[in-house]
């Protein structure tokens, strides 16, 4: 939760950097462009396209529920979690109006509020809750990839095979399918000729988002650190918080289907291909361009280690070797933090004021 | 689950012994000869946080340090008490002892409540009121702190809004005025803003008696996405707040109204060149009674302007980068900045939003 690092960087940068060179605004408009269309919207197609097949596969295995069947959907899930794992550190445009972002993963959920609520619906089957064009109108904690894992790798996932609890295979369908709404109506605000990705691309004195190339970029080298900084303190931190903490593994996201590491390594490899994709080399003085390319290796050493490591299990985060890899991870992930927001931002004459930052 | 802010038990020692809190002879003799005296939180060139006192000049006097970043200072009429808060989402408020300099009980917030930067003493001295987030259940809430027990908490009340930030006593004490934001935002989101499309701003003045909501202000729904935040009391008991708008960066609502018990809220009619100097962003609100002026800044803009109690009138306007800072001086204001500057002084330190005047 030390939300304000990268803030106190980016002050020391603004109180104490090098002069920097101006922001030149094609060039600004072509890395706007570049992670919008590079990255952004086929993240997000992506998503639609995984979460339609989820609810594809689903349906069909609710049709006729066997084992094999059971093995696909739960394929067909880990492959939605990753995708929604590559564009989660977006939080910013459609992704947070109608409460979409928890609405497709409520975490952290330190209550177990999800828990609780899906359990009770799993005690007393309520219809309200099988049509997925309806579950947008009830908690966020049932309605999402949480609720779902619980559903189809929780406690007694046998019993969704077995025929004998339709309501829990009808329920997770129409969580598919909430789901797959919402990311297709991400898919359509960004695809909108008119929409969102306009304005981002076209900072301008009248845009209601940006109205210059130093807002927008300095926007999207935020969103980069921000993103960072959510799978370093809002993912990892909620299972290990250092060697002589409590080690919490049941508070991993996803740890009930074991793909918690599926998730950050999504996470992590996300943010290195939209870093790749924004091409933030093309606003730097040439000389300094290799600034970007550091982030870039920072990023990417941390998601292929995490693409390697296995769950956290309690007794894996008492192990000094699978330790050693976690804060290899973190190290790299503090690395590219401190060079996008310090060593990025003041080449290209950025510096988020110490102040008023992000409000308050 | 929070980390906690401040994980050193020892942090009241070390900032006494290491932090040269307590003051130096010469540092006294000038708190002893200053007319004014102000307190603002900082951040230092090594990333440290403290906050400062400052001389009419904005010369230092004393630098206290502090776990983590702070934001505004209130301090007891009273006695030589002031209370710097941690910047929300911050859990610790550092009581200190405004004549020496020294520490003397750091606060920190229940495991389920987080502060959101700013607080008042009742007028007697006994009670602290601060302003909290109920952050599982995305409610604003007061603090009640016990001064005479070492300021322990002994209860609290809605704030009957969420996002809850400044708080001022009005009408003697008898009521607390209290600025919502309306931001849903909770810790394990960082500071991710996740009701933007349906902020829920207000006003509210509750009873201090009970804690009974008097009266609640909501904004308009053209103008749902102005986040009341700071606010500030004229001489004739008129509350008025600054607002930051959350919509579109084409759009520019008015950022500058007051209210009384009563009486709707109003906004003022900033020229519009002015209006859009500041950016959609109000950091600062501060009035100075003698001279019958209220002044707003924005950092995001680097502008502050003053304008009449009475009329509403622009009386005077300024372009300063990175201007937050401000607190009454004898004619104008005191104004700060995120680049160092404090009045006509110039240091390493970026002050943070808020100048307090002690005195």
């Amino acid at each position: 939760m030390r939300s304000f690092v990268w803030l106190a960087a980016l002050l020391s940068l603004f109180l104490f950097a090098q002069p920097a060179s101006a922001l030149d605004d094609a060039k600004a408009k072509q890395v706007m462009t570049n992670a919008v269309d590079g990255y952004i919207r086929p993240a997000y197609k992506d998503f639609h396209e995984k979460a339609a097949a989820l609810v594809s596969e689903t349906g069909k295995f609710c049709a006729a529920p066997d084992e094999d069947g059971l093995k696909v959907v739960q394929a067909r899930f880990a492959e939605t979690v990753a995708s929604w794992g590559h564009i989660e550190f977006l939080r910013e445009g459609p992704v947070m109006e109608q409460n979409r972002l928890e609405r497709i993963l409520f975490y952290p959920d330190r209550k177990s509020t999800g828990l609780k609520q899906v359990q009770a619906l799993l005690a007393n089957p309520d219809d309200g809750v099988t049509d997925a064009t309806k579950l947008k109108d009830r908690s966020v904690a049932i309605q999402g990839l949480g609720a779902f894992e619980f559903l189809f790798h929780g406690a007694y996932p046998e019993a969704i095979v077995s025929e004998n609890d339709p309501f829990r295979c009808r329920y997770g369908l129409a969580i598919a399918g909430n789901v797959e709404i919402i990311a297709g109506e991400l898919q359509v605000a960004w695809d909108a000729p008119d929409g969102i990705a306009k304005d981002w691309k076209n900072p301008s004195a009248n845009n209601p988002i940006y109205r210059d190339s130093k807002e927008a970029v300095s926007a999207l080298i935020g969103i980069a650190v921000h993103g960072v900084e959510m799978v370093r303190d809002q993912r990892i931190k909620h299972f290990y918080k250092g060697r002589d903490a409590k080690v919490s593994p049941k508070l991993a996201v996803y740890w009930r289907s074991g793909l918690t590491m599926t998730a950050l390594a999504a996470n992590v490899d996300g943010l290195a291909k939209f870093w790749k994709a924004a091409d933030f080399g093309a606003i730097m003085d040439p000389d300094m361009g290799s600034l970007a390319d550091s982030a870039d290796f920072d990023l990417r050493a941390a998601a292929d280690a995490l693409d390697k490591m296995e769950q956290p299990t309690a007794e894996r985060l008492k192990d000094d070797t699978y330790l050693k890899k976690i804060d290899f991870i973190e190290f790299n992930l503090r690395d590219a933090m401190i060079r996008i927001d310090k060593d990025v931002g003041g080449a290209v004459g950025l510096g988020a004021g110490f102040s008023f930052a992000d409000g308050d | 689950m929070i980390p906690p802010v401040i994980s050193k038990r020892g942090f009241l020692k070390a900032a006494g012994a290491g932090f040269a809190a307590s003051l130096l002879p010469r540092q006294a003799d000038a708190l002893v000869k200053t007319d004014a005296v102000f307190a603002a939180a900082f951040m230092a060139k090594d990333e440290s946080y403290g906050v400062a006192l400052l001389s009419e000049q904005g010369r230092e006097i004393s630098r206290i340090a502090l776990p983590d970043r702070g934001h505004d200072v209130c301090f007891d009429t009273t006695s030589p008490r002031a209370v710097a808060f941690a910047r929300r989402p911050g859990t610790f408020a550092l009581v200190f002892d405004t004549q020496t300099g020294k520490p003397v009980k750091l606060i920190e917030a229940a495991e389920d409540r987080h502060f959101f930067g700013h607080g008042v003493f009742s007028p007697d001295g006994k009670l602290l009121y601060v302003s909290e987030n109920d952050f599982d259940n995305y409610a604003g809430m007061i603090g009640l702190y016990d001064v005479r027990s070492g300021y322990r908490k002994v209860g609290e009340f809605p704030a009957h809004g969420m996002d809850t930030h400044d708080i001022q006593l009005i009408e003697g004490g008898r009521y607390l005025a209290i600025a919502n934001g309306g931001i849903k935002q909770h810790p394990d989101s960082g500071r991710a803003k996740l009701n933007i499309n349906h902020m829920e701003p207000s006003l509210v003045i509750v009873d201090l008696a009970d804690g009974r909501l008097v009266e609640k202000h909501d904004m308009p729904d053209n103008i749902r996405q102005l986040s009341t935040r700071h606010m500030d009391m004229d001489a004739q008991g008129r509350v008025w707040f600054g607002c930051q708008f959350e919509g579109a960066r084409n759009r520019h609502p008015q950022l500058l109204g007051s209210f009384r018990r009563g009486e709707d809220m109003r906004f003022i009619d900033i020229p519009e060149l002015v209006l859009k100097g500041f950016d959609n962003y109000v950091g600062s609100v501060t009035v100075n009674r003698d001279a019958g002026l209220v002044a707003i800044s924005s950092p995001q803009g680097g502008q502050w302007a003053a304008f009449e109690t009475d009329t509403g009138k622009l009386a005077y306007e300024e372009r300063i980068p990175g201007v937050c800072g401000l607190a009454r001086e004898e004619r104008l204001f005191m104004r700060s900045t995120e680049n160092g500057e404090f009045g006509a002084a110039k240091s390493e330190l970026a002050w943070d939003n808020h100048i307090t005047r002690l005195r």
